[in-house]
């Protein structure tokens, strides 16, 4: 089914609320008509999507279309001014905390402590999300092993690579085995190698069954990765599917010149 | 409790390893307790030896055999006098003499015939330091003419008592505390900027350099609530400033102790009863030093507006001991209720030997943390908007 939203539709919004209350597992974050002003300036208008369970899906949508303030919204940095976001049924206006036990976040901001080791940024963030004791250093043990941080793990932060940084950065966000994970831009700024294990790592979470949303201003990146899209331009939901659907909606045969045509950035660039 | 352990404890931990680690923190707590008793000892040292520099003076004299008898008053008097040649002015212009005396040969002439002899008391007048020994000097010299005057009327059958038609008896109320006090007047503003400079660092960095360097999005997206986090962050800058005060109190004593006080007249007694009152009313200002510099640095855009705001806050609490060093502090019961003021008066009257009693410095310490937890509870509610979290947005 394709979606195209030009604003609310209160009859996908009835059966989306039915399916989530019957079955919350089938829906693990349910965007529903977020809207963000700031002053003047609208910067999400009416936004709804669905992310699954064992699904990536992208928010794919230029710079500045409110990509980061609707991920804010979600893991429950701004609070909207309207519309509500469920994480695995939690609301997280209401229940903010526990939603975010719920969520592991790579935000746009991946500022670290350059005086601690990534063992204490790790250790830091789990206690922040309630562990301790074994269960806390068995997580840490295992995501040294699987985003490959032995030589660094015991290393104070100052002096990092940039591709080190971003390792503390999404372990700390996955120290406590969130079954939704939120990435904005994750491979922004990344090497050629960083950029693949990246990749992977949001494939790995895909097959472990982890609800995965991230955003992106990269066409490439999004198609090859995600099996649904949503894209946004200026604040609002333009299209929202499967690639296919999107290109079968949009009539092209490119996703590329989809991406375009939806977004309205040929416009701006003539 | 569980929530104290839960919440405040991994913020606590963190902060305060990450403030120990950090060079610039530690030495804005640890520099300035150690600098203090410093100035103290090197105040109290210069103050000291020129107070006993001015009881046994050295006066060089140039041309003493023309006043034999002024120079045997001078070494009756205990003091020494050498010979001096050569340009009096320039030695002294110099420095190479702290003062001299020259004597010429009109001065044997002038005194047989009675008419007032003269003698050059040469010194530089722009060296405060050396005011008291010009002063010494010329009260010797001043002494053995007053001595001759005298006896001159006897030897014209004048008592000599018609000289002194008036004497100043001068009655000094004071205490020797009390005239310590004035001395050690400035350790109370010692105690209260180590308050505001040992935490300074701290509160700088957990707040407007956590915002500044990007981890304050990722902290706030953990499950725990904006209040935990502040008051985590608090408590170490907390640590931080009462560490300082700490230190300051007692290096500033054990440098007192270990300093000769008692040739400057001066004499200290603080006693167990009084160091605890001392604690209790000083160490909760701790807490309103680091409330207010979180406050500060919560609202502050960037690090370096913070930095501006905290060293121009510096000056507020240090208002109260300034006006003490010109005029008398007021000591009624609602000083004890200001921050800053009540340490000052207290502290000042611990060192002039009184003892204040426990419910004043209790009261002096309620104010201060009451003072302090109302600044986190306004700085938790900054936490709350999306302006502070973000910055510029």
């Amino acid at each position: 089914m394709i979606e195209v939203r030009g604003g609310a539709h209160p009859a996908t919004a009835l059966l989306r609320f039915a399916v989530g209350a019957g079955d919350p597992a089938a829906v693990m974050i349910e965007v529903r008509g977020i809207h963000k002003r700031f002053g003047d300036v609208v910067a999400v208008d009416d936004v709804s999507f669905v992310a699954q369970d064992g699904a990536v899906t992208g928010l794919l949508g230029p710079n500045g279309a409110g990509k980061s303030t609707s991920l804010r919204v979600l893991y429950g940095l701004l609070e909207t001014d309207r519309g509500r976001v469920l994480v695995d049924g939690v609301d997280v206006t209401h229940r903010p905390q526990e939603a975010q036990c719920r969520m592991g976040v790579l935000p746009d901001a991946q500022g670290l402590y350059v005086r601690l080791t990534a063992r204490e940024h790790l250790r830091y963030f789990g206690r922040l999300q309630g562990l301790s004791g074994p269960v806390l250093e068995r997580n840490i043990d295992e995501l040294v092993e699987r985003l490959d941080m032995g030589s660094i793990i015991d290393r104070r932060v100052q002096g990092f690579s940039h591709g080190e940084r971003v390792k503390v950065a999404v372990g700390r966000a996955l120290v406590h085995r969130p079954r939704n994970m939120l990435l904005d831009e994750p491979t922004n700024g990344l090497d050629v190698a960083s950029t693949r294990a990246m990749r992977q790592l949001i494939r790995e979470m895909r097959s472990d069954g982890t609800c995965v949303v991230f955003s992106s201003h990269i066409m490439q990146e999004v198609s090859a990765l995600c099996d649904r899209i949503v894209i946004i331009s200026a604040g609002r939901v333009v299209a929202e599917g499967t690639p296919d659907e999107i290109l079968a909606q949009s009539g092209l045969s490119s996703l590329e010149d989809a991406f375009v045509t939806l977004t309205g950035i040929d416009e701006v660039r003539v | 409790m569980n929530w104290l352990r839960k919440e405040v404890g991994p913020v606590f931990h963190k902060e305060f390893l990450d403030a120990i680690r950090d060079r610039r923190s530690l030495m804005s707590a640890l520099l300035f307790p150690l600098f203090a008793p410093l100035m103290i000892n090197v105040l109290f040292g210069t103050i000291a030896a020129r107070e006993r520099g001015a009881e046994d003076l050295v006066f060089p004299v140039k041309g003493a055999e023309h006043a034999p008898g002024l120079v045997a008053w001078i070494e009756r008097a205990n003091h020494e006098v050498t010979a001096a040649e050569g340009d009096l002015f320039e030695a002294v212009r110099e420095g190479e003499l702290e003062l001299a005396v020259w004597i010429d040969s009109t001065y044997a002439e002038a005194f047989s015939e009675g008419r007032p002899a003269s003698v050059k008391l040469i010194v530089d007048g722009s060296k405060t330091e050396i005011a008291p020994l010009v002063r010494r000097a010329r009260e010797v010299i001043r002494g053995y003419a007053d001595q001759i005057s005298t006896l001159r009327l006897i030897a014209r059958g004048v008592s000599g008592d018609a000289r002194t038609p008036v004497t100043i008896e001068e009655i000094d109320l004071a205490t020797a505390q009390q005239r310590s006090a004035v001395f050690l007047g400035f350790i109370p503003l010692f105690i209260i900027m180590a308050a505001f400079i040992s935490g300074m660092n701290v509160a700088i960095d957990t707040t407007a350099g956590e915002r500044e360097r990007g981890s304050l999005e990722p902290l706030l997206i953990n499950p725990i609530s904006r209040n935990s986090i502040v008051i985590g962050k608090w408590l170490v800058t907390v640590v931080f400033s009462s560490v300082g005060i700490i230190l300051v109190l007692s290096t500033t004593v054990l440098a007192l102790q270990w300093m000769s006080l008692e040739d400057l007249g001066v004499r200290l007694d603080i006693g167990g009863a009084e160091l605890v009152g001392v604690l209790a009313g000083t160490v909760p200002l701790a807490f309103l030093a680091s409330g207010i510099q979180l406050l500060v640095s919560t609202f502050a855009r960037s690090f370096k507006e913070a930095q501006v705001y905290i060293n121009l806050l510096i000056f507020v609490p240090l208002i109260p001991g300034i006006i003490a060093s010109v005029s008398s502090l007021p000591t009624d019961t609602w000083t004890v209720l200001v921050p800053a003021m009540a340490q000052q008066v207290l502290l000042t009257q611990v060192m002039g030997g009184e003892n204040p009693g426990l419910p004043s410095f209790l009261l002096a310490g309620l104010s201060s943390m009451v003072l302090g937890v109302i600044c986190i509870v306004l700085t938790a509610w900054l936490f709350r908007h999306e302006r502070i979290v973000f910055g510029e947005t």
